[in-house]
């Protein structure tokens, strides 16, 4: 039977989301979930067979094929280390590890097992920025001058979770590098960071920052911006724009629903959507089906941990260049840094 | 409705833009019109004087408003000239590339009384002012970003570019006003990147096509802004200001509002070609808006501080790209207000 046996590793928000797109993935058999803190009674209704809340239990079995990681960031790097002792193939969830030493140690001992490993920048398997992408790779913009990513959450995330995230760089931004890689097509060479806590104190206590500015020079000579926002109350704001000598490509909002409606005090649009769950379904679920056939078909991945390496360098860098108000290039900006500790201020 | 006598010097492309305004606005008498360089065969029609010098307009007593359209290494003479004989002056962008100077100008306006605005035309754009109304209001909160979209249709020749005093001083310096204007804050940091992506010519007289500079402004909020010399589908000018309760955006206009839906796709028109285009309209506005504060000895909307800040930020940038270290914005303010009562 031409499907992909695959334990998950991870019951939390992403944990969930992964469960239930590999449930409706036709080549996917979800065998085994495995998670310290499992809720047998959701595993049960989605009909995953082996529920387990030692996460070993996913490496012992031979029959599993592929093991996708959604634990908590700071246990990616060991997961992974057991899953390619183990000789299972790894879906990890981003951003793999705050250091790049770790990242590159995993790189080398995936190779090494001859294991693949895919990241979870889903953003590269959305369909409008697959679009958008294929256009710049065409020449269809010609020469690329500038790239533009707006990332802007519609919920702050809760006090607890921005003390563990490593920082907006490290927990939201690494997907916009991966972003600005992705549509450009080149490395991210030098940056400039500016942030401030304008939405909620809280953010700010936890040595973090919720509103951000990041302006960068790539490696084909293009500059770049990204702008994010912890809170934007309108909803989930993910909009990109790549500049070149023929024209501009970009990607508008979406929405669930595309209905205007007119009245005396204006013109509406639904609103958009609520979360990046919903913002990027399909993405969620194109990742997991293309790490699945590549998988089957011995093909490399679409988006692998040189990519994760390249987004926590510059995640790196922007944090340096935080804590020091001046443009810092990414082969620097490893010196003296000690990530994800103590926030990013 | 008390009529204005009005002179022009400078008879170039936005000269001649503002004459036209002038000759069909009520209220406003358009005497004279002076520049060495103008042939005046064709324009602007017999009722207006004409000449090479510019006494034609700084000597006439009755010519009680200029408007300075010279380039603009003559902007600050005229001001000064103009001021000393009495008259009120609206003065195209930038009023000098030395703040300095600009600041020498600001007190002689203030020591003659006169009225000064400087020609920050896209204030007086409406959809600009309706977003500014939306932050005004309260309707998106209290600022936290504004992103600046600013891109020409076409780049300048080179030889313009080598005396514009580069583009962060003659392009960026309206979207630095529009940041201003929007947040009503002040910009105290600068940080700019640029390329060189259009015309390598561009490049070899010491400027750069291509450029994102960071604002930090006196509010806590961030700016960035985006330029290009050359955006091929025409006048990219877009503006958003993000805040608490939400966003304004002010998206590009069009000649023809239309949607074409073929078997190819889903086509609108490009935007209006440039600046002439673009904002026509605020070119009367303005204009209407300094003879109204004349008129009714009001304080100009756009005052020589606005003139200076825009130069003081511009230089900011133009240095950061050089040394590439975020430059503060010196804080020494003027003594001036140029014209404020």
């Amino acid at each position: 039977m031409n499907h992909t046996t695959v334990g998950l590793i991870g019951a939390g928000r992403i944990g969930r989301l992964h469960a239930e797109n590999l449930v409706g993935i036709p080549e996917a058999h979800l065998k085994m979930v495995a998670s310290p803190h499992l809720d047998e009674a959701w595993a049960q209704a989605l009909g995953i067979p082996v529920r387990s809340t030692d996460v070993g239990a996913v490496f012992d079995d031979p029959e599993i094929e592929a093991v996708v990681i959604a634990a908590s960031s700071d246990r990616h790097v060991e997961l992974i280390r057991r899953a390619v002792e183990a000789g299972k193939h790894i879906f990890c969830e981003k951003p793999v590890a705050f250091e790049p030493g770790p990242i590159e140690e995993i790189i080398a001992l995936a190779a090494g097992a001859g294991v693949l490993l895919q990241v979870g920048y889903n953003r590269r398997f959305d369909p409008s920025l697959v679009a958008a992408h294929h256009e710049i790779d065409g020449g269809g913009i010609g020469e690329i001058h500038t790239v533009r990513v707006t990332s802007r959450d519609p919920i702050p995330p809760d006090i607890d979770f921005v003390r563990r995230s490593g920082g907006l760089f490290f927990d939201f931004t690494v997907h916009d590098f991966d972003t600005v890689r992705f549509l450009s097509g080149a490395e991210i060479v030098e940056l400039f960071a500016v942030g401030e806590v304008l939405v909620d104190p809280r953010i700010g206590a936890a040595g973090d920052i919720d509103t951000a500015v990041i302006t960068l020079r790539l490696s084909n000579g293009a500059l770049a911006v990204i702008d994010n926002s912890r809170h934007a109350v309108y909803g989930q704001d993910q909009r990109f724009e790549a500049f070149g000598s023929s024209g501009s490509v970009a990607v508008d909002n979406l929405r669930a629903t595309y209905v205007t409606t007119s009245k005396r005090d204006g013109v509406f649009s639904s609103r958009l959507h609520g979360s990046f769950g919903d913002r990027y379904r399909e993405a969620f679920v194109a990742e997991l089906s293309g790490f699945l056939s590549s998988v089957r078909e011995g093909r490399p991945v679409a988006v692998g941990a040189e990519d994760a390496l390249a987004a926590v360098r510059a995640a790196h860098a922007a944090k340096r260049s935080l804590a020091e108000n001046r443009p810092i290039r990414l082969d620097e900006a490893m010196a003296t840094d000690t990530a994800g500790e103590g926030g990013i201020r | 409705m008390k009529t204005i006598t009005t002179g022009i010097l400078g008879a170039g492309r936005i000269g001649q833009v503002h004459g036209n305004n002038l000759l069909r606005m009520p209220g406003v008498r358009l005497k004279a019109v002076a520049d060495p360089f103008a042939d005046f065969k064709e324009w602007p029609g017999v009722s207006v004087a004409t000449g090479e010098d510019p006494d034609l307009i700084l000597g006439d007593d009755e010519i009680q408003a200029v408007l300075i359209c010279s380039p603009t290494p003559t902007h600050a003479d005229f001001i000064e000239r103009a001021a000393e004989a009495g008259k009120h002056v609206f003065c195209e962008k930038p009023i000098d590339l030395e703040p300095d100077r600009i600041r020498r100008t600001l007190d002689t306006v203030d020591r003659a009384g006169v009225k000064l605005q400087v020609g920050f035309n896209r204030r007086f754009d409406s959809t600009f002012a309706r977003v500014k109304k939306a932050v005004d209001d309260g309707e998106i909160g209290a600022i936290h970003l504004i992103r600046i979209t600013s891109r020409d249709p076409e780049a300048p020749p080179a030889d313009y570019v080598a005396s514009s005093g580069g583009i962060f001083l003659d392009m960026t310096i309206h979207d630095f006003d529009m940041v201003r204007f929007l947040s009503g804050a002040e910009i105290v940091e600068v940080h700019a990147y640029g390329a060189v992506l259009v015309d390598p010519k561009i490049g070899d007289a010491g400027d750069v096509d291509t450029a994102m500079t960071t604002l930090r402004l006196s509010n806590g909020a961030l700016a960035v802004i985006e330029n290009s010399r050359q955006a091929v589908y025409g006048y990219d000018q877009r503006v958003e200001v993000f805040g608490s309760a939400g966003s304004a955006e002010a998206l590009n206009e069009a000649p023809a509002q239309i949607r074409l839906s073929t078997a190819d796709g889903v086509r609108s028109e490009n935007p209006l070609y440039f600046f002439l285009e673009r904002y026509q309209a605020s070119f009367v506005a303005e204009l209407e808006a300094f003879f109204a504060c004349v008129r009714d000895d009001t304080a100009p909307p756009v005052d020589g501080r606005d003139g200076l800040m825009s130069v003081v930020v511009g230089r900011a940038a133009t240095r950061s790209r050089a040394v590439n270290r975020p430059v503060t914005v010196e804080s020494r303010a003027t003594r001036s207000t140029g014209g404020k009562p």
